[in-house]
């Protein structure tokens, strides 16, 4: 069954590369949804659970982190699994945004094959 | 702490070619000629960062040559429509993703960093400053054989 995916990410450029990386990647998806912010990641995720979102970590107002703790909190989005993609890689920051809740990270620049690699375990 | 600037250069310039050639679908090579900073209207997309150095990465480039940039970022051609704002984004993103591709590569010489959201405006002889006591690499680049960007790299000693 095709699984549900929400991008959230400040840049609107970034999103839609993303979202073309998916599609490049010949993953089952079905429903794809954007968010440019954290609050509104959160009011679509509580108006609607996805199976899997994909996260930017430094954004503005709300960090990828804080987010991820926020939807942790949602009882309706226990099962959503968690990806962050950002250009950080400390491994400092990689290991919080883990702790935090994520389920696992892709480091920018990325390719099909690394969105491949990463979201075929989680959705199958 | 000492910053060895070969190895600086080395890093801006292999950060850059990699995310040019993975996520925007350009080559990138650096000028053998002595060009000076872009002319005419461009985009200057910077980042800034703090830790154990401080400064801020830029990319500038002519206005053709950013929405060159844009369009291969977002599998567009020449036939559709680009605004301005998705032009000024995507110039944001390729200082996001050079700084990160960079700090990868520079990391056992500059630290940890902490990089800011990046910042893009547009205009004339655009430059960035970061006052005295900043040292600064400047790399020209042949983008795609057709377009060419200064790639900029002003820093100094954080307060760690």
């Amino acid at each position: 069954m095709a699984k549900s995916i929400m991008i959230v990410d400040d840049s609107a450029t970034m999103r839609k590369i993303i979202m073309k990386t998916v599609r490049a990647a010949e993953l089952d998806i079905g429903e794809t949804r954007e968010a440019g912010n954290g609050a509104e990641a959160l009011e679509k995720l509580k108006a609607s659970a996805v199976d899997i979102m994909l996260c930017d970590i430094n954004m503005p107002e709300m960090t990828g982190p804080e987010l991820v703790k926020k939807v942790r909190e949602l009882a309706s989005c226990a099962k959503t699994k968690i990806i962050m993609v950002s250009t950080e890689t400390a491994q400092g920051i990689v290991d919080d945004v883990l702790a935090s809740g994520a389920n696992g990270y892709i480091s920018k620049p990325f390719t099909p094959e690394k969105f491949k690699e990463k979201l075929t375990p989680l959705l199958n | 702490m000492m910053v060895d600037e070969a190895c600086l250069n080395e890093a801006l310039l292999a950060g850059a070619a990699e995310v040019f050639e993975t996520m925007i679908f350009m080559d990138i090579r650096e000028s053998v000629e002595q060009e000076q900073h872009p002319k005419g209207d461009t985009f200057l997309g910077s980042i800034t960062f703090k830790g154990d150095m401080e400064g801020c990465l830029g990319i500038c480039c002519s206005v053709s040559c950013a929405k060159a940039i844009a369009r291969n970022m977002l599998g567009m051609t020449e036939a559709d429509e680009l605004g301005e704002a998705e032009i000024a984004d995507a110039m944001g993103e390729v200082a996001n993703m050079v700084m990160g591709s960079f700090k990868s590569r520079a990391q056992k010489t500059v630290g940890n960093l902490n990089v800011s959201i990046p910042t893009v405006v547009r205009g004339r002889a655009l430059d960035a400053s970061l006052g005295e006591h900043a040292s600064r690499i400047v790399i020209n680049v042949n983008i795609a054989d057709e377009h060419t960007a200064e790639l900029s790299l002003l820093y100094r000693q954080g307060s760690g």
